[in-house]
């Protein structure tokens, strides 16, 4: 039996059985992904070494999900929980949110442990190092733009009608980097890796396997390129012309597809 | 290849932003090439039963070669049953009776019981009509009489389901689920896509068009061939998800798209059982699992899912094998933006056989428009995931005129053979190769 970082009771000793938490070896590091040494079980993705199963059953090769089974269960003693009661409240914590009061004892997130930096992990950082490069960074935030998408539908009719603003659209946020960012949607078959991939779910129809391109400019900024792209691409609600490279401010808001708005942010 | 000749493999991006909730991943079930019938019952019980539904409808005497190409076909599936197996053959109208054993038993297959049924066959004739509920439920009765580890039947049929509710087919089937799967066959072009398509999605098997009655037998010589192959019977996807979390969805993306949600079956503490059916040797099916997970802090690690292939009885169910669908929580965004490619594709692919469907409906109900502009995304998706099997049944239906974009014209006249070959084959898929790392 072990006692997962949440406290609950749990007879596998990779995940907890109840709130599924990586249960930890090491009684010094609770949290800490490690290789558990009963089951041969890499901690995948963290550590990037998988240590061959050492089960009777071996699932697979891909590492990111295929374990062993039927390999002995844990014998190394976990853990135990403290006995941890709620800063707020007081309750008795059974998971990893309190049962009356509802806070997160996980939180805040940088009061977890860090995570060890064997082999080829990829914690991720904090912030840039600062001093590495002084110049100030450019964020590029991809959304959903209702504003935009009515306006394209009622411009565009018909076709615009069969085409649904996402119900649901995480925004995503990509650092720009480099000599230049493609935007577009991945293709295989193409072998067009864009840095800025916006291939959904959910999609946006309307975006170009190379839509546009991010071009970093000797002073630091950004401009905007499109490079012919089949619907267009606007910048603060003008369209670019075809080929021209507009310099771009923080704030700026790159329109392109059905419904899709990417904003630019300095520093 | 392990013990239990199963591999369950996981693909997918595990890594989530602050916050996070949505975890997907693909799961691909692979049998062993050599999996020899480790689950074969006892010594001296046929571990397998088949029956042969054959519509006789009126119907079927129109155009005359259609009952005789069903006669050749079904005796061309009872030559490939294989000796020691229970079989037996029913005909179907508005009621259902049994051809062969003509007692409502089930025969032991071997040369002369194969020789006596292709005999029984020989004297079927079509006139009546058609209630599918009726014939699936005599043939619930005849399995029920058999403890055969696998069972399977194949349906033909050429018409609606006419001379029954849609209800009464649906309490038919309801009481035939997890008794025996069937693979259904529509003849000609007289039949409705959505009933049958209803009917193998519930019994677990395949549904497919056979636009001309001269391909019957070939076509039921290769299902026969495909049940007797068979080995492992019941095996379920068990999906244990941690407290607080939503199983949005579990679905199989390859080899075609079925939704299996709704086909959820508990089966302990925040886990479920999900039907896959029987499996062949060297068979490989992907699923797509969706999971709703509470956020953790960054750089913790959670299990997400646990998927575990059972077989048998839920009371004693064996396992097969086991894979796991994770959640890290990290900051660093090249990591949690990257979509997992084969995600992405079965999202591709189930988006496809829903535009598909919508756009074949939309055509039906007359709006041009709707159906333009599903069918043009639909040619586009096909495209981009290299579905040419589906790329040249949507190219029956519409012009293509620039498929990269899905731009696309409907076309004027559609055969209505294209069409429902269209909208049979809709939930095919293609499947990609693994990515390398």
């Amino acid at each position: 039996m072990a006692i997962c970082p949440n406290g609950h009771d749990s007879a596998s000793d990779d995940f907890c059985d109840v709130c599924g938490m990586r249960i930890a070896t090491s009684p010094g590091n609770p949290q800490a992904p490690a290789p558990s040494p009963a089951t041969g079980i890499p901690a995948t993705g963290i550590t990037g070494t998988g240590l061959p199963g050492t089960g009777a059953f071996s699932t697979g090769a891909m590492p990111a999900g295929a374990m062993p089974v039927g390999g002995p269960p844990a014998g190394q003693g976990a853990p135990g929980a403290p006995a941890e009661s709620c800063p707020r409240c007081g309750t008795a914590r059974t998971g990893q949110f309190c049962e009356s009061c509802g806070l997160n004892f996980a939180a805040p997130p940088s009061s977890a442990p860090p995570v060890p930096a064997p082999p080829g992990p990829r914690v991720p950082p904090a912030a840039p190092a600062p001093g590495a490069d002084a110049r100030l960074t450019w964020t590029a935030v991809v959304a959903a733009d209702r504003a935009y998408y009515d306006q394209i539908r009622t411009a565009s009719g018909v076709e615009g009608e069969a085409i649904d603003f996402p119900a649901y659209y995480a925004e995503r946020r990509f650092r720009l980097a480099g000599a230049q960012m493609r935007i577009g949607r991945r293709s295989v078959s193409r072998g067009l890796e864009p840095e800025i991939d916006l291939t959904g779910p959910p999609v946006d129809p309307g975006i170009s396997r190379l839509h546009a391109v991010l071009i970093a400019a000797l002073d630091g900024g950004w401009a905007v390129l499109d490079p012919g792209s089949a619907n267009g691409t606007l910048v603060n609600g003008t369209e670019v012309r075809v080929g021209d490279q507009v310099p771009l401010h923080d704030g700026d808001r790159i329109n392109l597809g059905a419904w899709t708005a990417i904003t630019v942010h300095r520093g | 290849m392990t013990q239990s000749g199963f591999t369950v493999d996981v693909d997918q991006n595990q890594y989530l932003p602050e916050g996070g909730r949505d975890v997907s991943a693909i799961v691909t079930v692979t049998s062993s090439a050599d999996a020899a019938g480790v689950h074969s019952a006892a010594a001296g019980t046929p571990a397998s039963a088949e029956i042969i539904i054959i519509d006789c409808s009126g119907s079927m005497e129109y155009p005359h070669t259609k009952i005789a190409e069903a006669r050749a076909a079904t005796a061309a599936a009872i030559d490939v049953v294989r000796d020691g197996v229970w079989f037996s053959v029913i005909a179907g109208t508005n009621t259902a009776w049994p051809v062969f054993p003509p007692d409502g038993s089930m025969a032991i297959a071997d040369v002369s019981s194969r020789a006596a049924a292709r005999q029984a066959v020989t004297g079927l004739r079509a006139s009546g009509g058609t209630a599918i509920g009726q014939w699936l439920s005599l043939a619930r009765q005849i399995f029920g009489a058999y403890p055969a580890q696998l069972r399977h039947a194949i349906l033909l049929t050429d018409g609606k389901n006419q001379h029954e509710t849609p209800d009464q087919l649906q309490a038919a089937l309801r009481e035939c689920e997890g008794v025996f799967s069937c693979d259904c066959r529509g003849v000609g072009t007289d039949w409705e896509v959505g009933e049958l398509r209803t009917i193998s999605a519930a019994l677990l098997g395949t549904v497919d068009i056979v636009p001309d009655p001269s391909g019957l037998a070939a076509d039921f010589a290769a299902m026969m061939r495909s049940a007797m192959g068979k080995q492992v019977a019941d095996v379920a996807l068990r999906v244990w998800t941690p407290q607080h979390a939503t199983l949005r969805f579990v679905k199989q993306v390859a080899p075609t798209v079925d939704d299996l949600t709704a086909r959820r079956t508990p089966s302990g503490p925040q886990a479920g059982d999900y039907p896959t059916g029987a499996w062949g040797p060297g068979e490989s099916r992907d699923y797509h699992v969706g999971v709703e997970v509470n956020p953790a802090g960054v750089g913790l690690e959670m299990l997400a899912a646990r998927i575990s292939l059972v077989a048998g009885p839920p009371s004693a169910a064996e396992l097969l094998g086991q894979g796991l669908v994770r959640a890290i929580w990290t900051d660093d965004e090249a990591l949690s933006t990257k979509i997992n490619p084969l995600v992405a594709h079965y999202t591709g692919q189930a988006e496809l056989a829903d535009a598909i469907q919508e756009g074949l409906e939309a055509r039906k109900q007359g709006n041009e428009e709707v159906a333009t502009a599903k069918l043009g995304r639909a040619v586009a998706l096909a495209r981009e995931s290299g579905n040419e099997d589906t790329a040249k049944l949507l190219a029956k239906v519409v012009d293509v005129v620039d498929a990269e974009t899905g731009t696309v014209r409907l076309k004027k006249k559609v055969e209505d053979v294209d069409e429902m070959a269209l909208d049979t084959r809709s939930t095919k898929t293609v499947r990609v190769k693994k990515a390398q790392s």
